[in-house]
């Protein structure tokens, strides 16, 4: 069976003698992370043209705790791995806790000032020029003028982002995650002229599938395993574009959401675009990039354990907030109104694979939305686990002492019965 | 003179009131002539026992290892993390590559990897197993004809004891947490509040007499009954115990007075998180106890754990624990690793090490302990950082009665971790012809590391 359906469409062809064979090729997606241009020859938090001073630096906790007002006293014995709180899969749920009044940074992070976040000052990027305007943004490792991709520029040097393609942290810890089953994206594209390379007339489709990937004995994906479509209310995107070289550039912006190799799951673009080249090996590489609400990516963090986030990965997290909301760059209502969107690129690597209709019966011929016969939105259900998050902190319902602006830091107090 | 004892005799004798048992150990009396088997032609019993460590051991994100060795097959080289295993070499096999599948279950953190080895089902929820693990299973095969079923100890010193033994994937064994603990359910009964209403003798009291002097007669007619060899290995036996003894009794006797003391009230919990040398000497003392107890027949199965999957061990002076630094340490661009992380394994790789030479260090017949023993070594992650369920260490120490051609590296290229579980199922001699569900169900066990 062949991928690229070259399937003559005779009874077109009859009707209109003008008529193309229409071709659609189908892909898996194997590897996706946020595009973050690497400027350093190697390392993590070595320097480099994206980042000049390396990465942002581990913080000194003990200095940040006492800067909110706790005594050195207490500071040490809160990062001390000896007390009983001290545990990261509790959070240190006294360092949400530091903001004006000791207030919760996490969930109000402008109860303190901003403690700052090192950015991107490279010139160089990755991405898509997302407003046209070849003077805004980066330019491209290949020379392209106007990259937009201000989530670059904030969190580029952020230890979690930064490092060659596929090996920096966040991107090996969530593509594994995709890897092992949790999630499978799906490409078609679809054209109705003669040649794929080039053809002026093409729909990208972007969709999900409880199909899970399958690797080979190498660990690696392997190709032309067979995925349906998983009609899904909010997971699709579908982009009118054309090819030229076998590069599929959009023609014009849209909106959709993709399931997003991060703690937030929901990227929804506004304005977004796709430019992805055909490989001659039978891949598909490029990006899908548009603009993004930068708060709900906060809140990931926050969800995902603000202190756990904060101690692994050496950020503040209001910090990050901060770095955020300044560089945001677009907003739905206008170029007046708020900007409460951030300029964003996916890097996107897609293999080969058959991609069924959401009956299974046939392989899609056509770039098609199947929003329409999906069911209705389920709550998110995240991974079972044994804690909840509330406040960007883990509460224990049984414990004795909880964290919080009035809690007594010092033994006696909670040593002899923390965590009860 | 005929010997009045044999291999299932246990001395008894009477201290405060209170029954205390001593077994004994597979003296030559009880073994043939060649020392390969009891003298009615009874094979010499094959212990089995799971040993868990928190955190795996280190990968790189290019692919490297601090672990893994190059040769396939007998004659590995030793790497770096795994230098603590090295006297031990020829009764160890490492198994690499191997890997969890979830078959579209999410890979719950620090849970499935674990969670899929000792149950063969990738989990749907983190605080539970979606089926039983499998020393039940050896246990039932195996463990009946002794004292205890089983074993479970637990030497991490968290808040929480932990054990990740289940029969029904829900609720989980009560270990043994303390080397106390453990010395009390091998030689006498449970310790009790010696203010409690219910009065039992102060555990102290039994240490200072020494469990032995319970049994002094009974062990004077079995030394005089014995070879000259036999007695020495006795002697050597309950010296040991004597040692241990002593050990613990200093944590239990009463400091001397201070006038600038004041008692702060008895801590109802032991702390949460314990540095790794004080695990490992944990892990040593408590191993100590458990090779007695495993030579005197108290079980043939034990479950041990050295540190929890999101292990919070640190090392001693540090401010952050293991757990934060397998997350936040970044790869050195000249070494290609983490250099920290790599250093906390090896420390953790120490406490296997020590495990298991307290189980090589008891002579039986003509081997040792270990080599009548199967011990599957096994942690919850591969490569940290990242949780990774690929390459999960795992190994198989013990010759399991000349069962198990120990000695050797087996690349798993990707193969479910059941293949391994159910390998040390076969060879412990559970009567079990395949495990797992979904696509880690096998019926294919390794046949290079079967006899």
């Amino acid at each position: 069976m062949k991928r690229t359906i070259e399937a003559a469409l005779a009874v077109a062809a009859v009707l209109s003698p003008l008529a193309a064979m229409a071709w659609t090729k189908s892909y898996v997606v194997e590897w996706n992370e946020p595009a973050m241009y690497y400027g350093a020859k190697t390392g993590v938090i070595d320097p480099g043209t994206d980042c000049p001073q390396g990465t942002n630096p581990e913080v000194d906790w003990i200095k940040v705790l006492m800067d909110a007002g706790y005594t050195r006293e207490e500071a040490e014995w809160l990062r001390n791995p000896a007390n009983p709180t001290r545990s990261p899969v509790h959070g240190q749920n006294q360092m949400a806790f530091r903001g004006k009044n000791r207030a919760n940074v996490y969930v109000n992070p402008t109860s303190t000032p901003d403690p700052g976040l090192v950015g991107v000052s490279g010139t160089i990027g990755e991405g898509i020029d997302l407003d046209g305007n070849p003077k805004t943004g980066f330019t491209s490792p290949t020379g392209e003028k106007g990259i937009d991709n201000n989530f670059y520029k904030t969190l580029g040097c952020w230890k979690t982002y930064r490092g060659p393609q596929r090996l920096s942290s966040g991107a090996l810890q969530f593509n594994d995650s995709m890897r092992n089953g949790g999630w499978t994206t799906l490409i078609v594209v679809a054209g109705k002229g003669a040649d794929p390379m080039n053809d002026p007339n093409v729909t990208v489709g972007i969709y999900v599938s409880d199909d899970k990937m399958v690797k080979d004995g190498n660990g690696n994906i392997a190709r032309d395993y067979t995925f349906s479509i998983k009609p899904h209310p909010k997971y699709e995107a579908i982009f009118p574009a054309r090819s030229r070289n076998g590069v599929i550039s959009s023609t014009q912006p849209t909106e959709g959401t993709l399931r997003e190799p991060g703690y937030w799951r929901d990227l929804e673009l506004l304005k977004a675009q796709v430019k992805l080249e055909m490989k001659p090996d039978g891949s598909l590489v490029g990006y899908v990039g548009g603009y993004r609400a930068w708060q709900p990516v906060y809140q990931g963090w926050v969800s995902a354990r603000g202190p756990v986030i904060e101690a692994l990965t050496w950020v503040q997290l209001p910090g990050v907030y901060y770095a955020l909301k300044r560089n945001a760059d677009y907003s739905p209502s206008g170029p007046k109104g708020e900007k409460t969107h951030i300029s964003y690129a996916l890097r996107v690597e897609a293999i080969p694979a058959y991609v069924m209709t959401p009956d299974g019966t046939q392989q899609v011929a056509a770039v098609e939305s199947y929003k329409s016969s999906a069911p209705p939105l389920e709550p998110v259900r995240f991974a079972a686990t044994s804690f909840r998050v509330i406040d960007g902190i883990v509460i224990d319902p049984k414990a004795k002492h909880q964290a919080g602006p009035d809690a007594v830091i010092l033994p006696p107090t909670n040593v002899a019965d923390a965590g009860k | 003179m005929k010997l009045r004892f044999n291999r299932r005799s246990v001395l008894k004798g009477l201290l405060g009131g209170t029954a205390v048992y001593v077994g004994l150990p597979a003296l030559d009396a009880f073994l043939n002539s060649n020392g390969t088997a009891f003298a009615n032609g009874a094979p010499l019993p094959v212990r089995f026992g799971t040993y868990f460590w928190g955190l795996g051991l280190t990968d790189t994100p290019t692919g490297g290892t601090r672990w893994v060795p190059s040769k396939i097959g007998p004659g590995y080289e030793i790497m770096p993390e795994l230098e603590s295993l090295a006297a031990l070499k020829d009764k160890v096999s490492v198994f690499s590559g191997f890997r969890v599948i979830g078959d579209g279950r999410a890979n719950l953190v620090h849970w499935s990897g674990h969670a899929s080895i000792l149950s063969g089902i990738a989990p749907a929820a983190a605080s539970k197993f979606d089926g039983p693990s499998f020393d039940t299973k050896v246990a039932d095969a195996i463990g009946t004809s002794t004292r205890y079923k089983t074993i479970d100890i637990d030497a991490s010193v968290s808040r929480q004891p932990v054990s990740y033994s289940t029969r029904t994937g829900s609720t989980f064994a009560s270990p043994d947490a303390t080397p106390l603990a453990l010395y009390t359910r091998l030689f006498g009964p449970g310790f009790q509040d010696p203010n409690s209403d219910d009065w039992k003798p102060d555990p102290s009291i039994m240490l200072r007499q020494s469990v032995l002097s319970a049994v002094t007669e009974q062990r004077h007619a079995l030394m005089k009954g014995l070879g000259k060899a036999d007695q020495m290995k006795m002697d050597q036996y309950f010296s040991a115990v004597r040692d241990m003894e002593n050990q613990l009794a200093v944590q239990l006797q009463k400091p001397e007075k201070c006038e600038s003391c004041v008692v702060p009230a008895a801590p109802k919990e032991l702390p949460r998180a314990a540095s790794v040398d004080v695990v490992n000497e944990n892990t040593k003392t408590m191993a100590k106890l458990l090779a007695m107890g495993l030579a005197c027949n108290q079980s043939r199965v034990f479950t041990f754990v050295h540190t929890a999957g999101s292990s919070e061990t640190y090392m001693a002076g540090q401010s952050k624990i293991y757990h934060q630094i397998t997350h936040d340490e970044p790869t050195d661009a000249q070494l290609g690793y983490q250099p920290e992380t790599s250093k906390l394994a090896s420390q953790v790789m120490k406490g296997l090490g020590a495990f298991l030479t307290e189980l090589d260090a008891i002579k039986e017949g003509d081997g040792t302990l270990l080599d009548n023993s199967l011990v599957m070594a096994f942690s919850d992650t591969g490569y940290a950082k990242i949780h990774a369920i690929e390459n999960i260490p795992m190994f198989l120490a013990g010759r399991a009665g000349g069962r198990h051609k120990a000695g050797q590296h087996i690349a798993g290229k990707g193969d479910s971790v059941t293949r391994v579980s159910l390998t040390a199922m076969q060879l412990a001699g559970a009567p079990v012809g395949e495990f797992g569900a979904g696509s880690m169900k096998t019926s294919n066990p390794i046949h290079e590391v079967m006899a």
